[in-house]
């Protein structure tokens, strides 16, 4: 699809029309722990997240966890689930190594709480892609059926950050590989307990920001903004979602 | 850095909740800087406002060799206060 704005088909690179197109079509496919309609209502709690008025009072608040409630929601998935998507999708930069660690612990289990967490970036990544070049918010598409994968590579440990992580050098032969394609910077390892969820995040990502070679490739310029243009975006971006990292 | 204010500008529109800022900084980054680059800092803007799910979701720490290049950096501007 291409990118049309006010009646005016804008210039993009065929590869990032691509990533987007993809990304779509992977959101609505079975994944390693969430079916493709589960991996659907993540994208659509996204949505309604930023409409929650239990999300907005906790934004406001000092502490988000001084405020009880129920989130406003519309899909069927567990309160587990809704609870780490629409702090995900709200308020990431306030999340605590505890908030985690419950989540993980309880009824959704760390696998598919990793998964949400590449679900949720991945939706927002397409919306907010939209939101900017004032493209309207696109339709979820229609789901494919197929069962989970259920996954877990046997390499994973928590020795790195609050979830389990697989190292590198810890790949099976019968785990997806992200690393060699993407690069293996803690950022590459966050979500690696999911591995595919690393693959589907990273081939958009590429695209809408840099592959890991060019990122200090000063010598070249490889979009149509300067790296120091891109850094300046990403740096302000950043700072607004509280990222310490 | 040319055009520095008016980026910084369209990231705040766009991660903020007004639509009419959005709209006008939108026209604005398409006038001075052409469509091209209006497509690719748009897409900036996604990717980090994406990314920082990924970091703050499942608490990775900053690279060793990161942490001491930024040391001094990170002091000045009180970053760390962002950790958790």
């Amino acid at each position: 699809m291409p990118i049309v704005v006010d009646g005016t088909r804008l210039p993009a690179r065929d590869s990032l029309v691509g990533a987007v197109e993809d990304a779509w079509d992977r959101l609505r496919q079975p994944g390693t722990w969430w079916s493709g309609p589960e991996r659907l209502a993540v994208a659509e709690e996204v949505r309604r997240a930023h409409a929650c008025a239990l999300c907005r009072q906790r934004k406001a608040a000092l502490s988000p966890y001084a405020i009880a409630g129920s989130h406003d929601k519309a899909a069927a998935l567990p309160v587990e689930a809704i609870e780490a998507i629409h702090r995900l999708a709200t308020d990431a930069g306030r999340i605590t190594e505890r908030w985690v660690r419950e989540i993980c612990d309880g009824p959704l289990g760390e696998e598919r709480y990793v998964e949400i967490v590449a679900l949720v970036a991945i939706a927002t990544a397409l919306d907010t892609f939209d939101r900017a070049l004032g493209q309207p918010m696109r339709p979820l598409p229609a789901t494919i059926t197929g069962e989970p994968s259920r996954s877990r590579p046997r390499g994973a440990r928590r020795d790195l950050a609050w979830v389990a992580t697989l190292a590198p050098e810890a790949v099976s032969a019968g785990d997806p590989n992200p690393y060699p394609v993407h690069g293996d910077k803690n950022i590459h390892r966050a979500v690696s307990l999911v591995p595919q969820a690393v693959i589907d995040f990273f081939d958009l990502d590429v695209e809408l920001y840099l592959r890991d070679h060019e990122i200090r490739d000063f010598a070249h310029e490889h979009r149509a903004i300067t790296h120091r243009q891109i850094e300046l975006i990403a740096g302000r971006a950043s700072a607004l979602n509280r990222c310490y990292y | 850095m040319p055009h520095g204010a008016l980026l910084i500008a369209f990231v705040e529109a766009v991660l903020g909740d007004g639509e009419e800022a959005v709209a006008c900084a939108r026209a604005e980054v398409r006038r001075q800087l052409g469509d091209a680059a209006f497509v690719d800092a748009c897409a900036t803007i996604a990717s980090f406002n994406a990314v920082v799910k990924i970091a703050d979701g499942t608490g990775i720490p900053l690279e060793d060799w990161k942490a001491e290049r930024t040391a001094d950096l990170r002091a000045e501007l009180g970053l760390d206060a962002y950790r958790r």
